[in-house]
Parts: structure tokens; C-alpha cells; sequence
């Protein structure tokens, strides 16, 4: 043990000074371009040490998502020092990583404030409005008790989620913000084809809504579905903390979607802490810039266990939005049956049934599940995690949640319009209309990439010989330590136009106002750490043609794309909303560290 | 590309990889060189995995692995009857251990797409068989090759996760 204490010593002065002198061939230059809203962040009050607070204390057990004991770095007992993030079950952090930090200071949010004096969380509430209304929303500090502990972090309203704002198709509300967290904000509304102004976009649309400042919104709601707002500022923070909230527009056509015993609307995310606190924020930029914070407990409506209780029979119709800043979902239902009847923008030409729902960052779903017997159903996120350290893949199943099934019969027997799937003619006679742009060449190509400077060696040798295989999505962080040390300063994601070779912010594309534009993605699986992306377009909306050359056979409207690694896929934007558009990556750390561009749609 | 990554030991193997797929057509990310055995020297081809059709960007089963429709591309294979009493050739996807046989599909010489795999790492093998419908293998195998998640490698003993640099 002495021995091995020693090496690991010598391991991290040897890696200290690694991490300063380390130089990537990808590197790019120090002075990279902020985003919009990345920009120091004024106003900021949090903790600014330089290193977390814990970085040298004792790693304690933390319990993931599905209750099982979440091991502290094993081999690390022997008073080397550790860092605070937890690592998955049997996976031990990289000797070489031990005892560094995140460059930069920390956040964490209501700095100074006695936690005692924040209010406790409070259920989310339904905001039925139709056309004219207004809303007043306010972000606030809360007070959350997950697992036991007690966390200040981010409420509308004082409600995580945030209000649930139903409304009918084409009404437009006023939405009256108030920022009293302590971080600049803004409420973007994702999906939604609004006016531009409102896009809620810094720098872009409007400046930052400053900690104690207000703006007003006016959203209009052209198409039928399930939306979200979030923040358009410093994602990475506010949105994991709990800076979220569901939008439904209702058709007023009754027949819509077929007939359900009741609606849920369910709003995934995931949250990173150990057994003490949250994991500190980046405060001047994202760490975990390289895959994302992935948190270690998952939740559903901010709570690490959903209930609900059924009849047999019953069909539920949920509305699933992915909130979380990094993970890809894959949802089920304890074996009931689900048709997925809708996704972002509009219902699909064809529902169908799925054995799962995979919803990557900030992609919608609306499903219909029957349960068809009386029992417990347990809705699980089921996915495949690569051990890097093992080289083998390891299944992760973690329980979301439960349905009771009563042994009660449905007041209202819908199952034979469950088992039948219907054919949309009114989205195929949209589509129609784009049939033939779609096999035009593309109008613009990007690729997606990554260059980064000045990580710690250790990340570097490790990622220079993991390359013989890369996922096309991963689905967990299989290395949270090299992870965490990634941030901003050191990773700048890429969006490169192959045509003009500019990247991200400087990619300047403009469209005249009712023009369909072609745009191929290719996610590069030669850079330094190839990860999938949720591309996602604000104000416009798009289909998704084609994947590595294999057409769509079922279109449904985009505003969010995953691109798996490796992957060609197509897309088709339906320009028709003027205004200045953002089109990034939906890991909220993959945009901060640069990942977005503008799409400029000018008016006719 | 990173500095001394072509000095990588994976990245070497898949070199060779790439350079066998290169010999029957367009390369990508997710193909699968195959490599002939001796009865049949000539033949090689490349097998490209493509999602399934699913409405979600990936097509995955309820626990999570992936969903592959394979797309192969084979040349040089003779006639099945050269070989001995066989009509046709076969394609299985076939578990590491060999264990399990899964049976894919017909194929011949040019591009046939079958489907689909679900295993994480599996191999990709082709046999000579009497009939086009045989469900259990019993020819000889003439291409096989293995899937990109079977280059997945340990490193257990890597210095790097020892302390050693």
C-alpha cells in the first residue's frame, strides 16, 4: 500500500505538471470565442475558490438512481488525495488525475443565504391559458430535499418543474419574467416558431436578463405539441438546477390524438452530487465540457421517484421532454405496450409501436402506454454503459419510477383505439410539399468536431489509445474524472462549415424567408473524443431525410436532432420564420464551449 | 488526429482494417472488413452496419444495445457447389464465445442488406449451406469478421491505470 501510495504520488506531480505543459496536436488557440451568454459572467456571486471544496476530502458512498451504492474511487483508501466526483461502481479514477481540479473557480448557487431562509419547492402547477393571457414567471432560489439531503438550487415560480403552461394552437400569451436568482437568465421556448425577438436568446435576440431585471415575452404557438422553456444562459447551471418547464398546445381538433384515460407530462433530467453537496459548477465556464455533466441521480419532475396509479386497462398518454444537460434516454414501461404517436414539432405520417423511447437531450415524445393487468410497472432507463477500463459493454438499468395498476377496470375502455395505429394525412400532405427539395444536393454541410489545449496528460494518453472503437452514442459517462477536468478553457467544440471552413459564431448563413435548406451533418468519429450531438435549431423546424444514406420512412417535424457519432444525416429546414437563429448542440456544456452558429432567415 | 496516436496499438489494427475494407468499396466508420478463409482465397467484401428504422434517431432494444441492419458488400465467392453439396451462402451473427448462432440472411457476390444484429460485440460470419432457408449452420465458413464494439479494448493492465509513466 505504501508503494502504491508513493507511485500514485509521484503520478500526480508528474500529471500536475503535465497538465501546464501538455499540447495537444488539435490545440486551439487560448483566445478561443465565447458563445453568447459565456461571456464572464457579471453579476456572478457564488464561491470563488479556486479548487472545490472537497477536492481533498474522503469520497463517501453516493447512491445512484436505482439505489444501489455508488463506490468512492476504489484503491483510494489509502489517504491519496481523491476528488469529489463519484465514479461508477468498480471503476477506478486514473491514477494520473489524482488530486487535480477544474481550472477556474466554482459556483454553486445562493451563496451567503442561509438555506433555512429559502422556501422549500412546491409542487408544479397547471397555467391554462388561452390567447391574450398573461403569466407572470419568476426564477427563484428553492429549497430541494432529494435522497434525503437538502439543496438550494433554481425553481419558476418556486416549482420544479416549472409551471405547466397549457394553451390552445395559435394563441399568443405574455409572459412577464423576473430573474431573482443570482446568475443572468433568460426563457428560451424551445421548439416554439415565435417572433424572433423573443427567442430569448443573449446576444442574439436580447441581452441577459440580469439578476434582479425583467423582460417580457410574447410567445405564439403555431403548431400542436409538447414544448419546454429553459434558460438561455449558462444551461450547463440553471437548467440542471431545476430551470425548466413543460409547454402543451392543444389542436382544436378533438380527434387529434385518440382517446386517453389520463395525460402525464414527465420532464427527465439527471442531477451530479456526492454524498454531501452538489458537484460545484464551472463558474467562469462549463467543466465536464468534454461528454456533458452527467449526474449520477436521475429524476423525473425534479424527484428521484414518479408515481402513478392506473386502472387496469387504462391508456396514459405521456409527454416526455429530455431536460437533462447530457444523457440520452432510453425510457420503457415495465412491459407495457407503448405507440409513439408524436415527437417535437407534430404527430409522425405513421404511429408505431416501440419497445422504448429514446430521447436524446431536449427531444419530445409523446407516447401512449396501455397497462393492461393490475400490478406494478416500473419505468426504467435502460441502456448499455461501456467499461473503458474493462473494454466491455455493462448493462445500466435505473428506476425512474413506478405505475400502480389497480385491479379496477377503465371508467372508459380505450383499447381498441389503442391497438390501432393511425396514418396522419394531414402531416403527409405537409411533408408533401417538401418531397422535392429532397433530393437536391445539400445547400450547406458542417462538421462536427473537437479541438482542446492544456488537458492533463493523463486524458490525453488515455483518449490517444481508446480509439480503436468509438460508440455512436454513450449513453453514461464511463469516465467522470477525466470528465470533470475538462472545461471550457480546454475543449472547444465545433461546428465547421465544410464549404467556407468557418466555425461556430463565425459561421454567418443567411436564407431568404420561405426558402428549404438542405443541411448535412457529419459527426466526425476521428476527433479527439467523438461524441453523438443533439443538434437543435431554434424557430424553424426541419425533417430528418436521411441517415448514412438510408431515407426516412416515417417523418415526423424536428426541432432536435441527435447526430450519433460516425453518423451522415440530412436535414431539411423549412425557413420560414424570419429572424436570427441559433442552431448549437443541446449538451448544455458542449455550447458552452463554443458549439453554435447562427442561421440568419431574412424576411421577404 | 492527436499526437502519437499513430504510434497507438489499436489505431494500427484498425489501420489494417480500414485498408482490407478499402479493397471492396467506400469505407465508414461502421464497417466490418471480412476476411476469407482458405477454401475460398479470393473472396472478400465488407459488412456496414446501419441502424435499423426506428422513429428515434437510433434504433435500440428495450435494455439498450444497439439495433443494426448489416449491409454487405462480398466479392470473389464462388459458386456455393465448388465447395461441396451447398446451394447457397448464409450470413449469422454469431456470439464471441460462438455460442450462438443468429441466423442474418442469404447473400452473394455484390450487396445484400440483411438484418438485423443486436448483440454488442459479435462476430459476422458467412457459411456455405445446402439451402437458402437453413437455420442451423453447417457449411463451411467462407468470410468472417468482427463487429467495430469487438475492438473494445481492456485496460485492466495499462500502465495508465497503474501509476506507471
Amino acid at each position: 500500500m505504501r508503494t502504491r501510495s508513493a507511485l500514485l504520488f509521484v503520478a500526480t506531480i508528474l500529471c500536475a505538471g503535465a497538465h501546464v505543459v501538455a499540447a495537444q496536436k488539435t490545440a486551439a488557440p487560448p483566445t478561443k470565442q465565447l458563445p453568447p451568454g459565456m461571456q464572464g459572467m457579471p453579476g456572478m456571486n457564488g464561491d470563488t475558490t479556486k479548487a472545490h471544496a472537497n477536492a481533498t476530502a474522503p469520497s463517501k458512498a453516493v447512491t445512484t438512481a436505482s439505489g444501489a451504492p455508488m463506490s468512492g474511487m476504489a484503491g483510494m483508501q489509502s489517504g491519496a488525495m481523491v476528488m469529489p466526483i463519484p465514479m461508477p461502481p468498480g471503476m477506478p479514477m486514473m491514477p494520473g488525475l489524482v488530486g487535480l481540479t477544474p481550472v477556474g473557480s466554482t459556483f454553486l448557487p445562493g451563496a451567503g443565504v442561509d438555506p433555512s431562509r429559502v422556501p422549500m419547492v412546491k409542487p408544479t402547477t397547471v397555467a391554462r391559458l388561452k390567447n391574450g393571457d398573461t403569466l407572470d414567471l419568476t426564477a427563484k432560489l428553492v429549497r430541494r430535499t432529494i435522497r434525503g439531503r437538502s439543496f438550494v438550487m433554481y425553481g419558476f415560480n418556486g416549482e420544479v418543474p416549472g409551471p405547466l403552461i397549457r394553451v390552445p394552437q395559435n394563441a399568443t400569451i405574455t409572459v412577464r419574467f423576473h430573474n431573482q436568482i443570482d446568475l443572468p437568465s433568460s426563457v428560451h421556448w424551445h421548439g416554439v416558431r415565435l417572433d424572433n425577438r423573443f427567442d430569448g436568446v443573449p446576444e442574439i435576440t436580447q441581452a441577459a436578463v440580469p439578476a434582479g431585471g425583467s423582460f417580457v415575452y410574447r410567445v405564439h404557438f403555431p403548431d400542436a405539441g409538447v414544448y419546454w422553456y429553459h434558460p438561455h444562459v449558462r444551461e450547463d447551471i440553471e437548467q440542471p438546477l431545476g430551470l425548466f418547464g413543460n409547454m402543451i398546445v392543444d389542436s382544436p381538433d378533438r380527434n387529434y390524438y385518440s382517446p386517453v384515460n389520463q395525460e402525464q407530462a414527465l420532464m427527465l433530467g439527471d442531477l451530479l452530487a456526492n454524498a454531501d453537496s452538489l458537484i460545484p459548477f464551472g463558474k467562469e465556464g462549463p467543466d465536464f465540457a468534454l461528454m456533458g455533466r452527467v449526474g449520477n441521480v436521475l429524476l423525473v419532475n425534479g424527484e428521484p421517484h414518479y408515481s402513478l396509479s392506473a386502472h387496469t386497462g387504462d391508456v396514459v398518454r405521456f409527454y416526455l421532454t429530455n431536460v437533462a444537460s447530457s444523457r440520452t434516454y432510453n425510457v420503457s414501461f415495465g412491459g407495457a405496450a407503448i405507440k409513439v404517436v408524436a415527437s417535437d414539432q407534430s404527430r409522425f405520417e405513421r404511429e408505431a409501436w416501440v419497445p422504448s423511447v429514446v430521447l436524446a437531450p431536449a427531444e419530445r415524445y409523446i407516447v401512449d402506454v396501455r397497462f393492461e393487468h393490475p400490478g406494478r410497472y416500473v419505468l426504467v432507463n435502460s441502456v448499455q454503459a461501456i467499461n473503458h477500463y474493462k473494454g466491455e459493454f455493462e448493462p445500466e438499468v435505473d428506476t425512474l419510477g413506478t405505475v400502480t395498476v389497480g385491479a379496477t377496470k377503465s371508467a372508459s375502455d380505450f383499447g381498441q383505439q389503442f391497438a390501432t395505429l393511425r396514418s396522419n394525412a394531414e402531416v403527409s400532405h405537409d411533408v408533401d410539399r417538401y418531397r422535392p427539395y429532397f433530393d437536391k444536393p445539400p445547400d450547406k454541410k458542417l462538421t462536427l468536431t473537437v479541438e482542446t489545449s492544456a488537458l492533463p496528460l493523463a486524458t490525453v494518453q488515455f483518449m490517444s489509445i481508446d480509439t480503436a472503437y468509438f460508440a455512436p452514442v454513450e449513453w453514461v459517462d464511463g469516465m467522470p474524472d477525466m470528465n470533470w477536468l475538462s472545461t471550457a478553457k480546454q475543449v472547444r467544440w465545433v461546428l465547421r462549415d465544410d464549404v467556407t471552413g468557418k466555425e461556430n459564431m463565425d459561421i454567418d448563413w443567411h436564407a431568404r424567408q420561405g426558402s428549404v435548406i438542405k443541411l448535412r451533418i457529419f459527426n466526425d468519429p476521428k476527433s479527439f473524443h467523438p461524441m453523438q450531438h443533439p443538434i437543435h435549431l431554434h424557430g424553424q423546424r426541419m425533417l430528418v431525410l436521411s441517415r448514412d444514406g438510408v431515407p426516412t420512412s416515417n417523418f415526423v417535424w424536428k426541432d432536435t436532432a441527435i447526430i450519433p457519432v460516425g453518423s451522415t444525416v440530412d436535414l431539411l429546414i423549412d425557413a420560414s420564420n424570419p429572424g436570427a437563429w441559433l442552431l448549437h448542440c443541446h449538451i448544455a456544456e458542449h455550447m458552452g464551449s463554443g458549439m453554435m452558429a447562427v442561421l440568419h432567415v431574412d424576411p421577404r | 488526429m492527436i499526437a502519437g496516436a499513430a504510434a497507438a496499438p489499436g489505431r494500427m489494427r484498425l489501420s489494417v482494417a480500414l485498408l482490407a475494407v478499402s479493397l471492396v468499396g467506400p469505407t465508414g466508420p461502421f464497417d466490418i472488413p471480412l476476411f476469407a478463409t482458405p477454401p475460398v482465397p479470393a473472396a472478400h467484401g465488407v459488412a456496414r452496419l446501419v441502424y435499423a428504422s426506428s422513429p428515434f434517431g437510433i434504433a435500440v432494444t428495450a435494455d439498450g444495445r444497439a439495433r443494426y441492419d448489416i449491409q454487405v458488400t462480398a466479392a470473389g465467392l464462388p459458386a456455393p457447389s465448388t465447395l461441396g453439396a451447398f446451394t447457397t451462402y448464409v450470413a449469422w451473427e454469431v456470439t464471441p464465445d460462438l455460442d450462438k448462432w443468429i441466423r442474418l440472411g442469404p447473400i452473394t457476390n455484390g450487396t445484400t442488406t440483411v438484418g438485423s444484429a443486436e448483440a454488442n460485440k459479435f462476430l459476422f460470419v458467412v457459411t456455405a449451406e445446402p439451402g437458402a432457408s437453413q437455420s442451423v449452420h453447417t457449411g463451411p465458413t467462407v468470410l468472417h469478421g468482427t463487429s467495430p464494439s469487438g475492438w473494445l479494448q481492456s485496460f485492466l493492465t495499462h500502465p495508465l491505470f497503474r501509476g506507471v509513466y
